[in-house]
């Protein structure tokens, strides 16, 4: 393991009041698109290998192989569609917004390679409506990159003209699933389709499409020009390179920071973020509250594809770190995740669309202290009874929910309990629910 | 996502002459979206953004306009729009201030700032101030954790709400 410095951070410069953000010249000035030319000089045919040789893995949240990906695409069918996922909605992610709002042209040139590789026709990047700044600086990015020949020409040797454009979200946290996506991109509602078809096979417009996210996209450009080994040198032999981790909630110094996979929690939270504040650790969420939280104990977890395993989460997720100190309520907490959830559930699969509202009504009843003994196990059932993995909805929004209320409830069961035993005098204590977590 | 339902007990809001795809709007869609995309209908989020910008909600005329320029169905387009939080389909204040709720922000207390706002001008989240320059809503995850609690003021984002201070520069805006 050997992370010398900021590889997808070495443009945003760690103290705020000397960052800016990159435009063309500062991005060429800087080695930019030198990964591309690079990329060009081989066959489409080795870049993929590059990039599976890597070893990157999609730093969306599931964690699938990024060129392994790319091979599913079936040959010579043709168009085919790069869809970029900037949709970043889930609670705790911010990473891929504070990228682009400094270096838009690191994903612009991750796209390219990705679309040589390819031989991608359209690009379409994602980006969820909220983000009204970063989808302008990405229009100006795309007309300069235009402007200078990497969108808009002919892949060398095809009649394949590549175009990259930019289509915004409207508000709607599922259209980050990446077929909840494509419907979006087609203009309907945003509604996870059934697979098979994979998109690989019929994607956007029932075309072969690959969907990236754009952290994994702007890997590319530094993989390309210092090769599989370099990549391979930092994280851990499962989950190679470095990432972006967002870290937010009670710390000194939140913000995204840049590290090895398999750095651990407690390193990231003390060295990064400047510490706990307010108190002392007590949870955290490694990434995303669809991951579910860590324990007390788990302080010292290595975030890394593989915590999922290590430490009874789902997984790394988005590596979006939410830190709570011994201050918070988790009966609280949990509700705001479960009402997440049941706000975003598209509503097309019964399991997801009425075990989440249950759930928040299930946990708004607790915390007004009319919680009954059998809530507890009530929950859990409910928990694990709903998600793609039990094998009862179409996308994994339910297990999101899903291990979101059966961590909090295996890792602090007591102090959920303890809620429940007491029953307040029914009809009486209608105090409104603190209001604070 | 949000269900949003057409309520029908209200009769149909009048049409006006004038309509809201205007030409210049239609232009700008054929020209700058159509050829993004294989088909029309993909343009639909797009062409509503414009109206959403242009107008600020969306009217029940304005659906019926797009369906016809999309080649789609009404029903498509409804389906559609009404799907996606960010289209309103009722008018709203001159600044409209999206507080996040989502996690980061509740443990950094957003409910302090919608509040404050409550007391200030009198107005819970889904509400217009009287003078229709205010609307307050709650939204999930803005995607900015690190300046928790934030909110969109329209099209920009405000972070490191303080109460206070937040409430003051509103009521400038509203003044």
């Amino acid at each position: 393991m050997a992370f010398a410095g900021p590889v997808l951070l070495k443009r945003i410069p760690a103290d705020p009041a000397q960052r800016k953000l990159h435009r063309w010249a500062d991005y060429v000035a800087t080695g930019g698109y030198e990964g591309f030319q690079k990329a060009r000089s081989i066959p489409p045919e080795d870049v993929i290998k590059l990039v599976i040789e890597s070893g990157l893995r999609g730093r969306g949240g599931a964690g699938f192989p990024c060129g392994t990906k790319w091979t599913f695409l079936p040959k010579d069918v043709h168009p085919r569609y790069l869809a970029v996922n900037f949709d970043e909605s889930e609670p705790g992610t911010f990473k891929d917004r504070y990228l682009i709002d400094h270096d838009p042209h690191v994903l612009l040139e991750g796209i390219a390679i990705a679309a040589y590789a390819n031989r991608i026709t359209t690009s379409y990047i994602y980006i969820r409506g909220e983000y009204h700044r970063q989808a302008k600086v990405l229009e100006e990015a795309i007309a300069e990159a235009y402007a200078h020949g990497v969108f808009g020409g002919k892949h060398p040797g095809t009649d394949i003209i590549h175009n990259c454009y930019v289509h915004r979200g409207a508000g709607a946290y599922i259209c980050g699933e990446e077929t909840g996506l494509l419907e979006s991109l087609e203009g309907k509602r945003g509604w996870p389709r059934i697979k098979p078809p994979f998109p690989a096979v019929a994607g956007a417009f029932a075309k072969p499409t690959i969907i990236n996210n754009v952290e994994t996209l702007a890997c590319l450009p530094h993989i390309m020009l210092n090769g599989a080994a370099w990549f391979k040198s930092m994280g851990t032999p499962s989950s190679a390179g470095p990432k972006l981790f967002g870290v937010s909630g009670h710390v000194h110094k939140p913000g995204v920071f840049e590290n090895e996979l398999g750095v651990k929690m407690s390193a990231l939270i003390e060295k990064h973020a400047g510490g706990v504040k307010g108190g002392k650790y007590k949870a955290a969420i490694p990434g995303g509250v669809s991951m579910g939280i860590l324990g007390t104990d788990q302080y010292d977890a290595e975030l890394d594809f593989d915590i999922g395993k290590k430490y009874n989460v789902l997984g790394l997720g988005t590596a979006g770190v939410i830190v709570m100190n011994d201050q918070t309520d988790l009966v609280l907490a949990l509700r705001n995740i479960v009402r997440f959830f049941a706000h975003e559930s598209c509503g097309q699969c019964t399991p997801c669309r009425e075990g989440t509202a249950w759930m928040h009504k299930i946990l708004n009843r607790i915390a007004a202290g009319f919680g009954k003994p059998r809530d507890f196990d009530l929950l859990m059932e409910v928990a694990l009874s709903m998600g793609a993995m039990p094998g009862t909805t179409i996308c994994g929004l339910a297990d999101g929910a899903n291990w979101a209320v059966r961590t909090f409830l295996q890792k602090f069961p007591e102090e959920f309990k303890a809620r429940l035993k007491s029953p307040q005098v029914q009809g009486v204590n209608l105090a409104p629910v603190a209001a604070t977590v | 996502m949000a269900w949003i339902v057409e309520d029908r007990l209200k009769p149909y809001s009048p049409t006006r002459s004038e309509p809201y795809l205007s030409p210049a709007i239609r232009k700008q869609v054929e020209e700058k979206y159509f050829p993004r995309y294989p088909d029309k209908r993909a343009a639909l989020l797009p062409l509503f953004h414009i109206i959403m910008h242009e107008y600020g909600y969306i009217a029940p005329q304005a659906i019926d306009e797009a369906a016809e320029f999309l080649g789609l169905a009404r029903a498509q387009v409804q389906d559609a729009v009404t799907f996606y939080e960010e289209f309103r389909l009722q008018p709203s204040g001159t600044y409209v201030i999206n507080v996040c709720r989502s996690i980061s922000c509740e443990l950094l207390g957003y409910r302090a700032v919608l509040e404050k706002i409550r007391q200030t001008f009198g107005i819970d989240p889904g509400e217009t101030t009287a003078d229709h320059k205010i609307t307050v809503q709650e939204v999930e995850c803005l995607g900015a954790c690190e300046q928790a609690p934030c909110a969109l003021v329209n099209e920009e984002l405000h972070g490191c709400l303080q109460p206070e201070e937040f409430v003051r520069r509103l009521q400038e805006l509203s003044r």
